[in-house]
C-alpha cells in the first residue's frame, strides 16, 4: 500500500471513508462527503491573522514589574504552549495526510496545521519582545521535566500511528521485525491506532490550553501583558475550531456516519479513550500545581484553576458522548468568557495600536499638496 | 402563525420566547437570568450545548459543532415550537 501523491485510479470520494480509503487524487470541493470540513476551512481562513500585527511592546514594561512567581507562571505557560504548537504544527500533517481519503478533510488538516504554525511564530514574537535573547526559554522546553512529561503523552499516539502507517505503506500487512521487535500490522490495528491518536489530539485541543489561557486572561483582567492577551485570544479562537474538528471526526465515527469499522472500534476502545481524556485533565491539574509552587498570582490560585479545568472537561467530554465526570457544573472563572467570545476578538489590522500595519503597504491617498513641487 | 413559544428549563423555570425577535435561545436564557454556558457565541465551540428533551429548534446560523441527537446549540438557534431543555 505505498502512498501515491496522485492516485491514478478512478475513485468516488463521496464513497470513501475519512481515513484509510483510497488516497485522494483530485482536490475538488464541488461535492463533499462531510461538508462540515469545508465550512471549517472557510471559517479558519476568515480568522487569518499575523502575530506581527499585534503590538506587544508595552508588555516588556509590565513584565519587568511582575513578581518572580508571576514571571515563572507567565514564562512556563509560554513554554508549554510552544511545545503544544510545535507538535500540532507538524503532526496532523505527518500522521494524518498519508491516510486521509476525502479531499475536504485533507485540506482541513493542512489548514489546521498551518494555523498552528502561526501560533508558534507568535510565541517567538512575544518572547523576542521580552528578552534580548530568548534562546534560554526555548532551550528549556526540551530539558524541563514538567514539560517533558507532557510532551511524552502528547506525542506518543501520533508517533505510534506514524510508525505503523510507515510499516504498512512500505511492507503491507503482516508481522514485521524492526530493531529486534515484532510488530503486527493489519488494518484493524491501524484503525485502532488512528482512533486513539484522534482522541489524544481531541483531549489536547479540548483542555490542554486552558490553564495557560486562564493565567493570561487573569493578567489581562489586571490590565497587564495586554499584547500577549490579544494574541492568546486569537489563538483561543483558532483552538476552538480545531477542537470542533476532532469532535466531528469522533462523533461521525460513533454514530456510524463514516467507516462502520470505526464505529465498532469506538465502542471497543471507549474505556481507553476515556482514560486518555482523564489523563490529560490530571496533567493539567498538575500543571496548575507546578505553576503556583512559588506562589499564586492575584485573582487566581491552584484550586480555582483546577475547578476551571474540571468545568471545561465536563463540557468537552459530553461533546463526545461521555458522562460529565466532575461535580463542577458552574463556571468558576466567569470573566474568562469575555475573552473567548469570538465577536470580541478584533482581527488586528483595524486596531489603532497596531504599529506595523502600514509597513510595506502603499499609501493610496494622494492629496494635491503632496504634488505641490511637482512640475512637468 | 405566532412565533411565541414556551421554553421550559430543567423542568422548573418557564420562559416565553418570541422567535421572530431575532434573539437566540442563548440570549433568551440570559435575559431570564439563567447563566447558560457559552464561549464563542458563534456556533463553532459547542460550549452552549443543551439537551433538547422536547420540541424543535431552528438554526439561524449554520453551526460547525457536531450536534448529537437530543442536543441543541443555544447560541445559534431559536425555538420552532414549545420546547423543554436541560442545562
Ligand atoms: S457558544 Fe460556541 S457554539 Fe454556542
Ligand atoms: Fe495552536
Ligand atoms: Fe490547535
Amino acid at each position: 500500500m505505498s502512498y501515491s501523491t496522485f492516485n491514478k485510479n478512478q475513485i468516488n470520494p463521496l464513497k470513501e471513508p475519512m481515513f484509510f480509503g483510497n488516497s485522494v487524487n483530485v482536490a475538488r470541493y464541488d461535492q463533499q462527503k462531510h461538508s462540515v470540513f469545508e465550512k471549517l476551512i472557510e471559517k479558519q481562513i476568515s480568522f487569518f491573522w499575523r502575530p506581527e500585527e499585534v503590538d506587544v511592546s508595552r508588555d516588556r514594561v509590565d513584565f519587568q514589574a511582575l513578581t518572580e512567581s508571576e514571571k515563572h507562571i507567565f514564562i512556563s505557560n509560554l513554554k508549554y504552549q510552544t511545545l503544544l504548537d510545535s507538535v500540532q504544527g507538524r503532526s496532523p500533517n505527518i500522521a494524518l495526510l498519508p491516510i486521509v481519503s476525502i479531499p475536504e478533510l485533507e485540506t482541513w488538516i493542512e489548514t489546521w496545521s498551518f494555523f498552528e504554525t502561526i501560533h508558534s511564530r507568535s510565541y517567538t514574537h512575544i518572547l523576542r519582545n521580552l528578552f534580548t535573547d530568548p534562546s534560554e526559554v526555548f532551550e528549556d522546553i526540551v530539558i524541563n521535566e514538567e514539560i517533558q512529561k507532557r510532551a511524552n503523552d502528547i506525542s506518543q499516539y501520533y508517533d505510534d500511528l506514524i510508525f505503523y502507517t510507515q510499516l504498512w505503506q512500505t511492507h503491507g500487512e503482516g508481522e514485521w521485525e524492526v530493531d529486534g521487535e515484532m510488530h503486527t500490522v493489519n488494518m484493524r490495528e491501524l484503525k485502532k491506532k488512528l482512533f486513539l491518536c484522534i482522541n489524544s489530539v481531541n483531549a489536547l485541543e479540548a483542555v490542554r490550553f486552558y490553564v495557560s489561557f486562564a493565567c493570561t486572561f487573569a493578567f489581562a483582567e489586571r490590565d497587564l501583558m495586554e499584547g500577549n492577551s490579544k494574541i492568546i485570544r486569537l489563538i483561543a479562537r483558532d483552538e476552538n475550531l480545531h477542537l470542533v474538528s476532532t469532535q466531528q471526526i469522533i462523533n461521525l465515527w460513533q454514530y456510524g456516519q463514516d467507516d462502520p469499522e470505526m464505529k465498532e472500534i469506538a465502542e471497543e476502545l471507549r474505556e481507553e479513550a476515556l482514560q486518555i481524556f482523564m489523563n490529560a485533565v490530571e496533567q493539567e491539574k498538575q500543571w496548575a500545581h507546578y505553576l503556583f509552587r512559588n506562589g499564586s498570582m492575584i485573582g487566581l490560585n491552584e484550586e480555582m484553576l483546577c475547578q476551571y479545568v474540571e468545568y471545561i472537561a465536563n463540557m468537552r467530554m459530553e461533546a463526545i458522548g461521555f458522562d460529565a465526570p466532575f461535580k463542577q457544573r458552574s463556571n468558576p472563572l466567569p470573566w474568562m468568557n469575555k475573552y473567548l467570545v469570538s465577536d470580541n476578538v478584533q482581527v488586528a489590522p483595524q486596531e489603532a495600536e497596531i504599529t506595523s500595519y502600514l509597513v510595506g503597504q502603499i499609501d493610496s491617498e494622494v492629496s494635491a499638496s503632496d504634488l505641490g513641487d511637482f512640475e512637468l | 402563525m405566532s412565533q411565541v413559544f414556551k421554553v421550559k428549563v430543567n423542568g422548573q423555570h418557564q420562559l416565553t420566547v418570541d422567535a421572530s425577535q431575532g434573539n437566540t435561545l442563548l440570549e433568551a436564557l440570559e435575559q431570564a437570568g439563567l447563566e447558560p454556558h457559552y464561549h464563542c457565541r458563534n456556533g463553532f465551540c459547542g460550549a452552549c450545548r443543551v439537551q433538547l428533551t422536547s420540541g424543535d429548534v431552528t438554526y439561524i446560523n449554520d453551526p460547525l459543532a457536531f450536534i448529537r441527537p437530543g442536543d441543541c446549540l443555544a447560541c445559534c438557534c431559536v425555538p420552532a415550537s414549545d420546547i423543554e431543555i436541560n442545562q
